[in-house]
């Protein structure tokens, strides 16, 4: 774990990490659209939320680091996919941070070692997963998430069947998705925190790749999804999308994205499935062997997803309006869990519990102060410690405000700041008890054996042999042996690339597919 | 310490307190309140009598608790303020904190000022209103207008079907309240949301013709009606700039 010293190089960075994440969370929730639901007091649990995040998660973060380097972490997550930390991470924790400024519960020189630690995992996270573009984020990526390596990309390409709309896997596929988005908003409660897309990958002159995930869709760590996911038979599903004229524009942190034209089922023209958890040795085909067997998949998870959804509903919209808020703060302070699971620590009370600590809030945020106080927070940007003086021109709006406090450099001189917000602290929710099942590619395991297992396992690309094997080696090692074996296990699941190795290029695979 | 004599008794200056450029909130429900915990605080530490790293290492916890923000909340209901709800359960939970937003009267109908109106023409289609495409589609669609604003009235859809040729007409752009019976609706008329909204996502991907922002007026439950699906789709580009690109809304005389 990286000891945090509090000096002038410390400050420069923490500040400019805050910077950037409050430029990001202005433009994304400007451009993008206000969450709102008659079921959920939406604005009201990401407040809530919010608080959770700056009260718990320094703890949490060392806790991952003491058994796994953020870097080593943002490795796996790439082997295996996961749910958006790029801006989710950051932005609620340093708006939780906002809020209490803003109440005078904290000053802006508190908690200084925590800040400046949580955003240092952020950064060395986020490095490590965007390895492959070296950017810390899609956004200075130009709105891009190139994550992938070729090996991978190239078993994606070529394994993806070819579908036309109106013919039966494209209406699979199309059916699929959307349903699966539709239960994902609701698992997530109305968020949409179970999606995540990459890329887009060039795959022809007038053809790109989406891949988009769907995340925590059977009985994982949600309580609320105890029986009702359990006939979902993979936890994550992963869908590679080939479109034709159809260029994406941007994809953002938030894993949304913009096409050019506006993107229409037409425009997929070939399809993939897959699965990928902490256990297994990147992405597992799901259904691939043909065209009628990926259709029918399909069309099985559909049912399934669609069954899943109406008892989640019944279920939810029969919640009182505090089991309401925890479900929806949970999902959002808990996203970084999936780094707690690769690292084999996660525990039920550090992740599914609302802390004492802004268990005393509740009572403030109905619905109309949450909306308003999330507005001015994340939309207006006029709260009182957002303001800026005369001359300032903020990135986006040109006006004198600034949407994350920075630390004072003064602290440096005077030595008057605090370090830390205090070790965890217990918590509670008004939900369920969660059943100790756990949905795996290994099956259904208890938290004790998941946790060990996640401990025990090291994906082989991970492994001491291949793990600093990059693109920019393979581009002048492609054809040593070496290289050759770093492919295979890419293309050990593949139908059309088992064994073929490191020499082929893009046109080789096209050539392969026909 | 800084230490006010304020009308709660003795206050502390808060770190917040000298702000050259921030002064309030903008809305003023979010400065009653944000006010009222900085008074608080205040208080609380000064009765501390101790440093703020002290009083934050520990007392902040103790001294500032749930009940705290309980009154914080009962002081301005005592004034007679009621909350604008968002979610059914805030207001269902708590009718005395809420205001009543309509959702169970039976003769609802949105009437938005800025909705475009005009007398029936010859071909029988009177004008009630517009809304932001999702997608352009082959064709318009004509259908049964039905409300669906409640978890009541999907429960019911889901228990007896939903009629046939339903263009639902709502006012929730998420994607939880409908989800079990989204699919089945022939059109979507959301009076609220973006072409981005989770309903307006959801939509696209079943195919299901959408208008997000709609503002109609005139159009009761039962109604017959068209919705102009070929009207060009708002892109996000349409509402950084600012451009009216709107779809029409029209009820059918037979």
């Amino acid at each position: 774990m990286r000891e945090i010293e509090i000096n002038y190089a410390q400050l420069l960075e923490t500040n400019n990490l805050i910077q950037q994440n409050a430029d990001e969370t202005y433009w994304l929730c400007a451009t993008r659209t206000v969450q709102e639901s008659k079921i959920f007091p939406v604005s009201a649990y990401i407040l809530f939320s919010y608080l959770n995040c700056f009260y718990r998660y320094p703890a949490l973060l060392r806790k991952i680091e003491a058994q796994m380097s953020a870097e080593e972490v943002g490795d796996r997550a790439r082997n295996q996919g996961t749910k958006i930390i790029a801006w989710t991470l950051p932005c609620f924790y340093l708006l939780g941070r906002e809020m209490l400024i803003n109440w005078g519960v904290i000053k802006p020189t508190d908690a200084v070692k925590d800040v400046a630690y949580v955003l240092d995992f952020w950064k060395r996270y986020q490095l490590s997963w965007h390895r492959n573009n070296g950017n810390i984020t899609n956004r200075q990526a130009g709105h891009r998430a190139q994550v992938m390596p070729e090996q991978r990309l190239q078993v994606f390409h070529a394994d993806a069947f070819e579908c036309r709309e109106g013919n039966p896997l494209h209406k699979a596929a199309q059916a699929f998705m959307a349903a699966t988005a539709q239960y994902g908003f609701l698992v997530s409660c109305e968020s949409r925190l179970t999606m995540h897309n990459y890329g887009p990958y060039k795959i022809a002159d007038n053809r790109e790749m989406l891949v988009r995930d769907f995340r925590e869709l059977s009985e994982f760590d949600l309580p609320w999804l105890d029986g009702v996911g359990q006939n979902i038979p993979f936890n994550n599903l992963t869908v590679t999308m080939v479109l034709e004229d159809c260029r994406i524009t941007l994809l953002d942190d938030w894993g949304s994205f913009e096409s050019e034209p506006e993107m229409r089922s037409e425009h997929m023209v070939a399809v993939g499935l897959y699965t990928a958890d902490n256990l297994t040795d990147g992405h597992i085909p799901v259904g691939m062997d043909s065209k009628e067997e990926l259709t029918e998949t399909f069309l099985d998870l559909t049912e399934r997803a669609k069954a899943a959804t109406t008892e989640l509903w019944k279920e939810m919209s029969g919640w009182t309006r505090d089991q309401q808020l925890d479900a929806g703060a949970i999902s959002y302070f808990a996203v970084p869990k999936e780094l707690a699971h690769i690292a084999g620590v996660y525990e039920v009370d550090d992740w599914m519990m609302i802390d004492e600590r802004t268990e005393r809030f509740r009572p403030l945020l109905n619905d109309e102060y949450g909306n308003l106080f999330l507005g001015e927070l994340v939309g207006y940007i006029t709260t009182p410690s957002q303001r800026m003086h005369d001359y300032t021109m903020m990135q986006h709006t040109g006006q004198p405000t600034r949407g994350l406090s920075y630390f004072p450099y003064s602290i440096l001189d005077d030595g008057d700041y605090t370090e830390s917000v205090g070790p965890m602290r217990p918590g509670a929710n008004n939900l369920s008890v969660k059943n100790d099942r756990y949905r795996t590619s290994e099956g259904i395991l208890t938290l004790e054996q998941f946790n060990r297992r996640c401990q025990e396992f090291v994906p082989s690309t991970c492994q001491d042999k291949f793990k600093y094997l990059c693109a920019d080696w393979v581009k002048y090692n492609y054809d040593t042996p070496r290289a050759d074996e770093l492919f295979k296990l890419e293309q050990k699941h593949s139908r059309v690339l088992k064994d073929k190795g490191a020499g082929l290029r893009r046109s080789d695979i096209e050539d392969l597919r026909s | 310490m800084n230490v006010l004599h304020g009308l709660g008794g003795t206050m502390a200056k808060l770190y917040e307190d000298t702000d050259k450029y921030g002064y309030q909130s903008d809305f003023p429900i979010v400065e009653a309140y944000n006010s009222a915990i900085k008074d608080l605080v205040r208080q609380r530490f000064a009765g501390s009598g101790k440093q703020w790293d002290e009083f934050l290492s520990d007392d902040a916890f103790h001294e500032i608790t749930s009940a705290d923000m309980s009154r914080i909340e009962e002081s301005l209901l005592g004034y007679g303020y009621r909350f604008e709800p968002s979610a059914m359960s805030s207001a269902i939970e708590r009718p005395d904190a809420y205001k009543d937003s309509g959702l169970h009267d039976p003769d609802f109908s949105f009437e938005h000022e800025l909705a475009p109106t005009a007398p029936t023409g010859d071909d029988g289609r009177e004008l009630r209103g517009a809304g932001d495409n999702v997608v352009t589609r082959n064709e318009n669609v004509i259908g049964v207008a039905r409300y669906v604003r409640t978890s009541d009235k999907v429960l019911e859809y889901l228990t007896d079907g939903v009629p046939e040729n339903t263009v639902a007409i709502v006012d929730d752009s998420g994607g939880t309240l409908t989800a079990p019976i989204l699919e089945k609706f022939k059109a979507v008329i959301c009076a609220g949301g973006t072409t981005r909204s989770h309903l307006a996502i959801l939509t696209r991907e079943y195919g299901i013709p959408c208008f997000m922002n709609a503002r109609l007026s005139g159009i009761n439950e039962g109604d017959s009606v068209e919705v102009e699906a070929v009207a060009t789709a708002k892109s996000g580009d349409d509402y950084a700039a600012d451009r009216d690109v709107s779809g029409l809304v029209w009820r059918i005389h037979s």
